[in-house]
């Protein structure tokens, strides 16, 4: 019934048939047969997109799409379990805050992995899962928040900017074992990097700061999700025995 | 707006005055924004819909191409 309304409104809109060759022309794959899945995976990637729609040459993640998708993996009983994976270079802060609440939130096991790197909001985001992994080689930036090139004029202002960096701190402490004098250490560091203070945390670093749990890559997180996920099944099922 | 990134902010923002143009269509029950490409071709800027179960479907995700004829 939906195809008719589908036709009615817009015509010619491609239908299954053609939509193999089109995935092929368009990022040069074919179409893997379906397999029946039970985790949710959920690439964070590029910068994260906030209240404006940025230039096309960013690759961006879309809070407005990944939260309703996050609505939809609380709410499929299909899905059992959410990965994580990123590899963001930041972005805005509501925009990442609002995806780190929502996952931080969710009630099904999740595990996050951070491959290349979770800078700046990705740091929230990488911390909101039960149990996260960084590899060996991905590194986090921790630095400020505030505006580049600006020259602040009114102490509100600066207020404003350390409030919303009070928010990030608060949030990171409290999702991982990281205190917040360390956090704070690590965010006004000099010397580090080259345009910014702050640190670049690399894998172990920020394992050993207690920043993430472990040091592992896809094999190691998807094993702790599968782990998690039994333990969720067996906890659900002692409550309905005990209902 | 503030962009807490380890990109420098000049590069980000590069390009933000050139125009867009948005349309809103409806396909398959399911609003949404769409920029043209071509005559023919429209890219999905994102999706306007109360059911959270269509923003799991990949046909519509943002950045797909899609091809309809506008009726006027």
């Amino acid at each position: 019934m939906s195809n008719v309304t589908a036709q009615e409104q817009a015509p010619e809109v491609q239908d299954g048939k053609t939509a193999p060759l089109e995935a092929v022309q368009q990022l040069g794959t074919t179409q893997v047969p379906g397999m029946e899945t039970n985790i949710y995976f959920l690439n964070i990637i590029g910068q994260i997109e906030g209240h404006m729609v940025l230039p096309p040459q960013n690759k961006t993640t879309k809070y407005e799409h990944v939260i309703p998708q996050l609505v939809a993996v609380e709410q499929n009983p299909k899905i059992e379990g959410l990965l994580v994976v990123l590899n963001t270079v930041g972005g805005d802060v509501e925009a990442g805050l609002a995806i780190a609440e929502m996952i931080a939130s969710l009630s099904k096991p999740k595990v996050s992995l951070v491959l290349g790197g979770g800078h700046s909001i990705g740091v929230p985001i990488a911390v909101a899962a039960d149990y996260t992994f960084i590899t060996e080689t991905a590194t986090m930036t921790i630095h400020p928040v505030r505006l580049t090139g600006l020259v602040i004029g009114v102490p509100q202002t600066f207020e404003y900017l350390d409030k919303m960096q009070e928010r990030v701190v608060k949030f990171v402490t409290s999702h991982s074992r990281i205190s917040e004098q360390k956090f704070k250490e690590l965010m006004f560091k000099t010397g580090e990097l080259t345009r910014d203070v702050g640190t670049n945390v690399s894998g172990a670093d920020a394992v050993k700061y207690g920043l993430m749990d472990a040091v592992g890559g896809l094999g190691d997180a998807m094993k702790e999700l599968n782990r998690r996920i039994q333990l969720y099944r067996n906890d659900r099922r002692n409550s309905e025995l005990v209902q | 707006m503030i962009i807490y990134s380890a990109m420098p902010v000049e590069y980000i923002l590069e390009g933000m005055e050139q125009e867009r143009q948005f349309q809103e269509i409806r396909i398959d029950n399911v609003t949404m924004i769409i920029e043209p490409v071509s005559a023919t071709q429209y890219r999905v800027v994102r999706l306007l819909s109360p059911n959270p179960q269509d923003y799991l479907h990949a046909k519509y995700t943002p950045g797909t191409v899609i091809h309809f004829r506008p009726t006027t």
